[in-house]
């Protein structure tokens, strides 16, 4: 459903990307990890249309992102880390625009924004100015939004930042749903708990290279002397790949050759 | 390892990407986007921000009104010295007019919509949140070319439409001119506009790391031609001004104005044609051949329009790819020379104020939003009062001495006037933005009194010195006595300090800390408020010390001076406009500057 093929993307002489392979099926939950400038951000910008790799291609379904960007969009729903919302629009407003420009009718709209202001508990703020909302209300609408045309692909930004315990559950249970009723979710996230407990893969990037891709199950199995939990897991990966900067590889004598993502599968 | 579900076919993923909009459904959803904010702003400005709206709305009639009388009477003595419509010397003077009216106005639209769209379109999170939504290139960039048009041609609107209502009164025009004259409005807008659109897109997409060398070379490119071009005509002997060989020569200069090829002159031939009375002769139609021009105009619009589109489809997600992916700057902070020379000139401050206004001056130093407001205002103000000396040629003259006067201090006001504006939008928001790094603030060992002294003594000092030295460069330049610099100087010190005494305490007392944007800030009431209070601060002050300087200046030149214009009555007068001032001063800066602690240390966050 979601194709990275060897994308590489530099900024000047930096390399943000390093040819960055995935291939994430229908049905899957995705969560990236990294520290800060590993090129998580990066990643999901070229995946959503707002940079074109310097090499390589990113293809959602049939759809090179690049080529094809308003096509590939259609089938795409976006949660940005910083969500955008008209001011001076109401949230009803801005989630019917959303949704006539992927293409619903005005029946169809209506339809769709009443199904997400139950699921994200929209509708005692849906009439007001998104000016007045808060962090989390905003965060909401947000993730309303991109799942008003019921998108093939969910791609969120770091999506608990910010929430509440309540917002939290509710985010975490509305994407495992999602995954297991056969759409796709790329998440970045710094919140190793939550991709833990939802995700059925994680990528994990240092340096624009990614280190691991898989189950956390395998990087379980492939780092026996690490305790249980992701989060040790997830450090104790980057400092094996702190003794390399390039990033090639730098996990190998802990970890068997990084899989290919059809490996992965 | 999870069992694979079902992956979507090609041909459903086909389905929903085939009822993507069409570009009509597209258009409609963008134009009910457009009302539905448009709407909302307008209810909003209604219900939280009447005090702004009334003061903008009844500033710009009155500035409609005042540039209407002063188009009708100087139409009036052209006309009056040319002849009526239709007569020869007047179509030929007013082609000359109105050609390098709209020419000026034509460059400046292609600069400012240029600049306009690119803030739009390459720095705004909306278009960012656009691009990862199914429209189509060519819509964003249209989205936001209609608010560079708005932005950049309401100026130009309010500016050319008294003096076409006025040529067209005083000219008794026919009815199909003032039918003609919204069309030609902004159907010519648009065509400039467009070209600066076009111009930003392409810079963009081809020299993205050169804009702004590319953008500051044309201005000055412009700014030569200009400056050569006024200077060559005014810079003759006073017997040759104004005569017929100068008007000659004057009219041959600007020549490149009235090119045919320019929109500029199709509009000046459409407007005078429009002008004319019919004559009942049937090979001469003035509507007809007004009405040529309109369609020239309009059908160049309108392909301008296309081509705008369809470079935006080619070229605007590339050019936003290509700008996105520059190099990040690596700029070093050292510590530059100018703070050192203000930790010098602060040294009689305690050591926290010192800290507290350094850090201000430094993020004034790097925020070039702030300080090339600043450049570009006193760079203007100080072009404008190195050029006023035209007056010094005759001294001797008592009516010119009067002039002389009334210019100084009028001079005087505008620095006021302007340092009024920088206050209200640079000072009068620094308490609010404050707010979001109050934690940082409130957790040091700092007295709430410090900041707001602070930020007091940073814009009173930083306003001080460039005010100063423009009104001394003004009041040399146009020779004036002594005593007068001497009470200039005083005024523009009093003037400093209480506009900033008002902004900051003003700023203190009703801080908005949801805001993040200063000019959202300074547009509020707050600071709406500030605005009108200095105005009416600079008016008062001003005037307190203009009027006695002047008659007592008047009193020992003119010959036989009525009773009222007595040297010593007058003196008394001036040292009691003097004193008035200082005490007003005193009050607008303490009364602000108290009740902004009082709430400052009230404050809870």
């Amino acid at each position: 459903m979601l194709k990275f093929d060897q994308v590489t993307r530099t900024y000047g002489d930096r390399v943000a990307v390093d040819r960055l392979c995935l291939d994430i099926q229908a049905g899957e939950l995705f969560a990236l990890l990294g520290h800060n400038g590993a090129g998580k951000t990066t990643t999901i910008k070229t995946l959503v249309g707002l940079l074109r790799p310097t090499s390589g291609t990113v293809t959602v379904g049939p759809y090179n992102v690049t080529e094809q960007s308003r096509e590939a969009s259609r089938l795409v729903g976006y949660v940005p880390d910083q969500p955008f919302l008209y001011d001076k629009l109401s949230g009803r407003e801005f989630l019917h625009f959303v949704a006539s420009m992927y293409g619903l009718s005005d029946a169809a709209a209506k339809t769709a924004l009443e199904r997400e202001a139950e699921r994200f508990q929209l509708v005692d703020f849906l009439d007001r100015l998104t000016e007045s909302y808060s962090h989390g209300m905003r965060q909401r609408t947000v993730f309303a939004a991109a799942m008003i045309h019921e998108p093939q692909v969910l791609v969120v930004d770091e999506p608990m930042v910010g929430l509440d315990p309540h917002s939290i559950r509710l985010v975490k249970d509305l994407l495992r749903n999602y995954v297991d009723a056969g759409k796709t979710v790329f998440m970045s996230t710094h919140t190793l708990n939550v991709a833990e407990e939802i995700a059925d893969r994680i990528g994990v990037m240092k340096a624009g290279h990614k280190l691991f891709d898989g189950p956390v199950d395998e990087l379980k199995s492939r780092m026996p002397d690490s305790s249980e939990s992701l989060e040790n897991l997830y450090l104790a990966l980057m400092e094996g790949a702190g003794a390399n900067p390039t990033g090639e590889m730098p996990v190998a004598k802990e970890i068997d050759p990084v899989p290919t993502s059809e490996q992965s599968l | 390892m999870k069992p694979s579900l079902p992956q979507p076919s090609e041909t459903e993923l086909a389905v929903l990407v085939g009822s993507l909009p069409s570009h009509e459904r597209e258009g409609q959803v963008f134009l009910r986007l457009r009302s539905a904010i448009g709407w909302s702003n307008l209810r909003g400005l209604a219900a939280h921000a009447k005090l702004r709206t009334t003061l903008v709305v009844g500033l710009s009639v009155l500035f409609w009104i005042g540039l209407f009388v002063l188009f009708y009477e100087g139409f009036k003595f052209v006309v009056s010295h040319v002849g009526q419509s239709g007569a020869s010397l007047h179509a030929k003077t007013i082609l000359f007019v109105f050609s390098l009216f709209f020419s000026s106005l034509q460059v400046m639209l292609i600069f400012s919509a240029g600049i306009i769209l690119y803030g739009s379109l390459y720095a705004s999170r909306e278009t960012k949140f656009l691009m990862t939504l199914p429209v189509r290139d060519e819509r964003i960039v249209f989205f936001r070319f209609q608010e560079a048009i708005f932005f950049s041609s309401w100026g130009f609107i309010l500016l050319a439409s008294p003096m076409l209502v006025a040529y067209g009164w005083v000219v008794q025009s026919p009815w199909y001119y003032f039918a003609y004259l919204p069309f030609l409005l902004i159907a010519f807008a648009y065509i400039p506009s467009s070209i600066g659109a076009i111009g930003c897109l392409l810079l963009m997409r081809h020299l993205p790391r050169m804009r702004r060398v590319a953008i500051g070379l044309a201005s000055v490119v412009v700014i030569v031609i200009a400056y050569q071009s006024i200077w060559r005509t005014l810079a003759i002997a006073d017997a040759d001004l104004l005569g017929a060989a100068w008007f000659k020569k004057t009219y041959l200069r600007f020549s490149f104005t009235r090119g045919e090829w320019l929109p500029s002159t199709w509009l000046s031939h459409a407007l005078i044609d429009a002008a004319r009375r019919w004559d009942l002769n049937p090979d001469d139609l003035p509507w007809l051949e007004s009405g040529k021009y309109l369609v020239l105009i309009v059908s160049n619009a309108l392909m301008l329009h296309l081509i705008v589109k369809w470079i935006g489809k080619r070229v605007f997600r590339e050019s936003y790819w290509g700008l996105a992916t520059r190099p990040a700057k690596k700029g070093r902070v050292d510590l530059a020379w100018i703070d050192l020379i203000a930790e010098k000139l602060m040294f009689a401050f305690p050591k926290q104020t010192r800290l507290l206004i350094s850090k201000d001056l430094r993020l004034f130093r790097r925020d070039p939003v702030q300080w090339s407001q600043f450049l570009i205002f006193f760079g203007l103000l100080t072009l404008y009062f190195a050029n006023v000396d035209r007056f010094r040629q005759h001294k001797t003259d008592l009516s010119v001495l009067t002039w002389v006067n009334v210019v100084s201090f009028l001079n005087l006001a505008v620095v006021g006037l302007i340092l009024s504006t920088f206050t209200t939008r640079f000072i009068y928001p620094l308490l609010s933005l404050e707010g979001r790094r109050f934690w940082i603030l409130s957790l040091l060992p700092v007295e709430r009194e410090t900041i707001i002294w602070g930020k007091f003594w940073f814009a009173a000092g930083g306003s001080w010195l460039p005010c100063s030295a423009l009104v001394l460069l003004s009041d040399l330049t146009l020779d004036v006595s002594w005593m007068v610099v001497g009470v200039h100087q005083l005024i523009c010190l009093l003037l400093c300090v209480g506009l900033s005494g008002m902004a900051v305490g003003l700023g203190a007392m009703m801080p908005n800390f949801r805001e993040q944007s200063p000019s959202k800030i300074a547009a509020g009431f707050g600071g709406t408020l500030n605005l009108v209070l200095s105005a009416l601060y600079i008016l008062v002050v001003v005037l307190l010390t203009a009027l006695p300087c002047h008659f007592y200046l008047l009193a020992g030149r003119a010959e036989m001076p009525p009773k009222f214009l007595q040297v010593g009555y007058l003196r008394f007068w001036l040292l009691t406009g003097i004193l008035a001032s200082t005490a007003l001063a005193a009050v607008v800066t303490i009364v602000p500057l108290r009740k902004g602690l009082k709430a400052f240390r009230n404050l809870e966050v």
